[in-house]
C-alpha cells in the first residue's frame, strides 16, 4: 500500500509540473498547436486531483487498517483510537496535513479547470498559477515531508497514538475548515495575478472570484472560531483566545481577506483601488502560506503547533519566490492598474471602505509584529522576548472599536459624497439608541471610569447597538420601498429585499453576527475565577453559584484512564445542574488532557476544570470560572455563517417600479449595494 | 500487483491528458467593447442602487440629483465609446464583405 501512495505523489508532481510548464508555453507562444497544448495542461491539472486523492485515500486506509509500517501512521494513530480520529489522522501531523493541503488545492483546481469556458484565457492563467503552487507542495511531500516513509526495523505492534489535545470532536472539523480557508485564497490570488500578467481588461475577474473569495472567507471564519471553541473547551485555561502564534496565523489572512472583500466593491462599483486590491489579495495568499509555515515549521512555540521540523526553509524560499513574482509583474504592468476615479470626499462610502481597510491592516500588522517579535528579538539580541496579550489588546481593542463605528457608518454613507443633511437623516435615531444603551448599562452598574476594560466593554456594547440599529434601519427602509410597490407586509418585503440583493443584505447579516460576537467579547471584562481543593460535600462559592462536590472517582478504558469529580451546582438554594470536570491520561501517547465541564447560558458560562489530585490529601483541585456572555460569540458565528450563505445566493430578478416624478424613464428597483 | 495498479493509473492518466479527439472549442477573446459593456452594466447598477436608496429616504433631493447627474454623465461617456466601436466594427465587416 505505501508504495501506491508514494507512486501517486510522484505522478501528481509530474502532472502538476507538466500543467505548469505546458500552461506557460501555451500562453507565451500563442499560435498553431498552442490551444491543444493548453488543453493538455488543463487536463493534467484535472488528473492531478485524481492522483492526489488516491494518495490521501491510501493514507486514510492505512490509518484504518493500523498499518504501522508507515512512520506517519505509527506516530499519529494507535489501534484503540476511535474511528473519527483515525480519519482525522490525515491532517493530524505535518506530512498528512501537507498532503491534505495539496488535496484541497487539487480539488479547488479541479472545479476551476472544469469551469474554464467562462473565460478560457483568464482561466488558463489561473490554472497555471495554481499548478505552480501545487508543484511546491508536491515537492515538499515527495522530498521533505514524505507521508509514506517506512519505519526502520521490525513493524511495531501498536502506534504512539494521536496527541490527546487533538482527540476532541471539533478537531475532526477545525483543521479542514481552516485549510479550506487557507487553500481557498489561492484561487482569487491566481485569478488576480493572472489578470495582472495578461493585463485583463475590466473587473470581470473579480465577479468570477467573488464567490470563491466569500466561500473561502466563510471557511476561514469557521476555522478560526472552531479553533477558539476548541481552545476554550480543551485547554482548560478558561479563555478562547490567547494571541497564540498559531491563532494569530489564522487571524492574519482573515483580516486582509476581510479588507479585500470590502475594498473590492470599490473596484467593481467605481474602478478604484485596483493596485490596493491586487496587493491585498497577494498579501492574503502570502499570509495563508505564512500561516501554514508557522503551524508546521515549529519556528514559534504554540499549543496549536503540532509539528517541529526543518521544512521552514522551503516555505521561506517559496514565500520569497511568490513575493518576487508578484512584485515583478506589478512593476511590469502597473500602468494597467490605474484608478478610473478619484476619492471625491472624505465623507463617502469609498472613504469608509478605505478607513476600514487601513484599520484592518493596522490590526494585521500588529498581530504580525507581535507574532514574529520573539523570532526577531532572538535574531537581534540573542534572547527570545515574547509579547503577551496586553500588547495585542492595547492596539487591537481600539482598532476593533473604530471598525465597529465604521461598520455602523459605512452603509449609511452615499457613494462619492454625503451631505450633512443626509448624515443627520440617517444617524440621529441609531445614535440616540446607542446613547440610551450606554445610559442603561451605567444604570445597571457598569462603571467605565473604574477600569479601562469596563470602558471598552461599555463602548463595545454601545457601538454594537449602533451597528444593530443601522442594519435594522437598512432592512426596514428597503422593506418599506418594496412594500409600497408590492402591497406585501413589511416582514415579507424585507425577506424579498434580501433576495433581491443577497450580497448586500447577506453582508448586513454578517455584520449583525459580528456585533453579537463583539458583545460576547465585551463580557470578558467581567470574568471571575476561583480555585479550591474539594473533599466530599465541600462547597465553593462563585458569584451567585454554589458548587458542592458530591464525589470524585476514576475510570479506565483501552484508550485512556480518567479522573473526574461529580459537582452539584446550586443557585438561589436550588440545584440546577450536575457537572463532571475530568482529566484524562492517554495510554498510547502517555499524555494528560483536560475535559472541561461547561454550563453555558446566554448570561454566562460556568466553566469547571479538574486541575488534578492533591498528592498529600488525595482530594481533587477544582477551578471554577464564571465567563459572562461567551455563548454570544458562538451564536454570532452561526449568524455570520448564515449571512455568508445568504450573500452567496444568486439575486432574484428586481421589481420594476416607476421612478420619482422628476425622472422621466422608469427605472428598475434593485436593492442597493 | 502494486506495479500493475501503478501502471494502470499511469496509463489512464496519460490517455486522459493527451487523447484529444475533435476540434477544441474556445470562448471569444475579451475586447475593449466587452469591457465597456461590463462598465455600462456597472454604472446602470449604480444608478439603480442610487434610485433605490433615494426611495428608501436615505438622501435629500439635492444630493440625489447631483449624484444621479454624475452617474448619467459617466454612462453617457461609456455609451458614446460603445457606439463608436460598434460603428467601426460594422464598417469593418462591410469592408470585408466588399472584398
Amino acid at each position: 500500500m505505501p508504495q501506491i501512495g508514494s507512486f501517486a505523489l510522484l505522478l501528481a508532481l509530474c502532472l502538476s509540473a507538466y500543467s505548469f510548464v505546458a500552461g506557460i508555453l501555451a500562453l507565451a507562444f500563442p499560435g498553431r498547436g498552442s490551444e491543444r497544448l493548453g488543453e493538455t495542461a488543463r487536463r493534467a491539472g484535472i488528473a492531478s486531483f485524481a492522483v492526489v486523492f488516491l494518495a490521501a485515500l491510501v493514507l486514510v486506509v492505512a490509518a484504518f487498517t493500523d498499518d504501522f509500517s508507515i512512520a506517519y501512521i505509527f506516530h499519529h494513530s494507535n489501534r484503540d483510537l476511535p474511528a473519527p480520529y483515525k480519519f482525522a489522522t490525515l491532517w493530524s501531523g505535518q506530512e498528512g496535513s501537507l498532503l491534505f493541503w495539496s488535496l484541497l488545492l487539487a480539488a479547488y483546481g479541479l472545479v476551476l479547470r472544469l469551469r474554464h469556458k467562462t473565460d478560457n484565457r483568464l482561466f488558463a492563467y489561473a490554472s497555471m498559477i495554481i499548478a505552480a503552487v501545487q508543484v511546491f507542495f508536491l515537492l515538499l511531500l515527495n522530498f521533505a515531508a514524505h507521508p509514506f516513509a517506512i519505519m526502520q526495523g521490525s513493524r511495531p505492534a501498536d502506534g504512539s497514538g494521536l496527541n490527546p489535545l487533538l482527540q476532541y470532536p471539533e478537531m475532526v472539523i477545525h483543521p479542514p475548515m481552516l485549510y479550506l480557508g487557507y487553500v481557498g485564497f489561492t484561487v482569487p490570488f491566481a485569478f488576480a495575478l493572472g489578470a495582472l500578467i495578461m493585463k485583463y481588461p475590466g473587473e470581470k475577474w473579480i465577479h468570477i472570484t467573488r464567490r470563491w473569495t466569500m466561500i473561502t472567507w466563510g471557511f476561514l471564519t469557521c476555522g478560526v472560531f472552531l479553533g477558539a471553541h476548541w481552545a476554550y473547551s480543551v485547554l482548560g485555561w478558561g479563555g478562547y483566545w490567547g494571541w497564540d502564534p498559531v491563532e494569530n496565523a489564522s487571524l492574519m489572512p482573515w483580516l486582509t481577506g476581510t479588507a479585500f472583500l470590502h475594498s473590492v466593491m470599490m473596484q467593481e462599483k467605481r474602478g478604484m483601488l485596483k493596485t490596493w486590491n491586487m496587493w491585498l489579495i497577494f498579501s492574503t495568499f502570502m499570509l495563508s502560506i505564512f500561516g501554514t509555515f508557522l503551524t508546521r515549521s515549529g519556528v514559534v512555540s504554540s499549543v496549536h503547533a503540532f509539528a517541529q521540523s526543518s521544512i521552514g526553509t522551503w516555505f521561506v524560499i517559496f514565500l520569497a519566490v511568490i513575493f518576487a513574482a508578484c512584485l515583478a509583474f506589478y512593476i511590469k504592468n502597473r500602468s494597467h492598474l490605474r484608478s478610473e476615479h478619484k476619492l471625491e470626499s472624505l465623507v463617502s462610502r469609498e472613504s469608509s471602505f478605505l478607513f476600514n481597510n487601513l484599520l484592518l491592516l493596522v490590526a494585521c500588522f500588529t498581530v504580525l509584529w507581535g507574532t514574529l517579535f520573539p523570532v526577531l528579538s532572538e535574531w537581534v539580541q540573542g534572547n527570545k522576548v515574547t509579547v503577551g496579550p496586553p500588547f495585542f489588546n492595547r492596539v487591537n481593542v481600539p482598532v476593533a472599536l473604530l471598525l465597529l463605528l465604521l461598520t455602523a457608518v459605512g452603509p449609511l454613507l452615499a457613494w462619492r459624497k454625503t451631505s450633512i443633511e443626509s448624515l443627520k437623516r440617517n444617524f440621529l435615531w441609531p445614535a440616540l439608541g446607542a446613547f440610551a444603551a450606554g445610559v442603561l448599562l451605567i444604570s445597571f452598574g457598569i462603571r467605565p471610569w473604574r477600569d479601562v476594560s469596563y470602558l471598552y466593554s461599555l463602548m463595545t456594547i454601545m457601538l454594537s447597538v449602533l451597528v444593530g440599529l443601522t442594519v435594522i434601519s437598512e432592512f426596514v427602509r428597503g422593506g418599506r420601498v418594496i412594500a409600497r410597490h408590492t402591497g406585501q407586509n413589511l416582514l415579507a418585503s424585507m425577506v424579498q429585499l434580501g433576495h433581491r440583493n443577497t450580497r448586500r443584505y447577506g453582508g448586513y447579516i454578517v455584520h449583525f453576527g459580528v456585533i453579537v460576537i463583539m458583545i460576547g467579547f465585551a463580557g470578558a471584562a467581567f470574568n471571575q475565577d476561583k480555585e479550591q481543593e474539594m473533599g466530599y460535600g465541600e462547597k465553593l462559592n462563585i458569584a451567585t453559584y454554589t458548587l458542592v462536590c458530591r464525589s470524585y472517582t476514576q475510570d479506565d478504558n483501552p484508550n485512556y484512564e480518567s479522573e473526574w469529580a461529580v459537582m452539584d451546582v446550586f443557585k438561589g438554594g436550588k440545584q440546577i445542574a450536575t457537572m463532571n470536570p475530568e482529566r484524562r491520561f492517554y495510554k498510547a501517547s502517555q499524555q494528560m488532557a483536560t475535559m472541561v465541564a461547561n454550563r453555558s447560558t446566554l448570561k454566562e458560562d460556568l466553566y469547571l476544570v479538574y486541575e488534578g489530585l492533591n498528592q498529600d490529601t488525595g482530594r481533587p483541585i477544582i477551578k471554577a470560572h464564571l465567563n459572562p456572555l461567551v455563548l454570544w460569540i458562538w451564536i454570532g458565528v452561526w449568524i455570520m455563517i448564515v449571512g455568508t450563505i445568504v450573500a452567496l445566493l444568486p439575486n432574484a430578478v428586481p421589481v420594476r417600479v416607476p421612478a420619482p416624478a422628476r425622472i422621466h424613464a422608469a427605472a428598475p428597483v434593485g436593492a442597493g449595494d | 500487483m502494486i506495479w500493475l495498479i501503478c501502471a494502470l493509473v499511469t496509463a489512464s492518466v496519460l490517455l486522459y491528458v493527451f487523447y484529444l479527439p475533435g476540434k477544441l472549442q474556445l470562448g471569444p477573446e475579451k475586447t475593449r467593447l466587452g469591457y465597456l459593456r461590463e462598465r455600462r452594466e456597472a454604472v446602470y447598477e449604480n444608478l439603480r442602487d442610487l434610485n433605490f436608496e433615494y426611495k428608501a429616504g436615505k438622501f435629500p433631493d439635492a444630493d440625489y440629483q447631483s449624484m444621479k447627474l454624475s452617474l448619467e454623465e459617466e454612462a453617457a461617456g461609456i455609451l458614446a465609446e460603445i457606439a463608436r466601436l460598434e460603428e467601426a466594427a460594422r464598417l469593418h465587416r462591410i469592408g470585408r464583405g466588399a472584398v
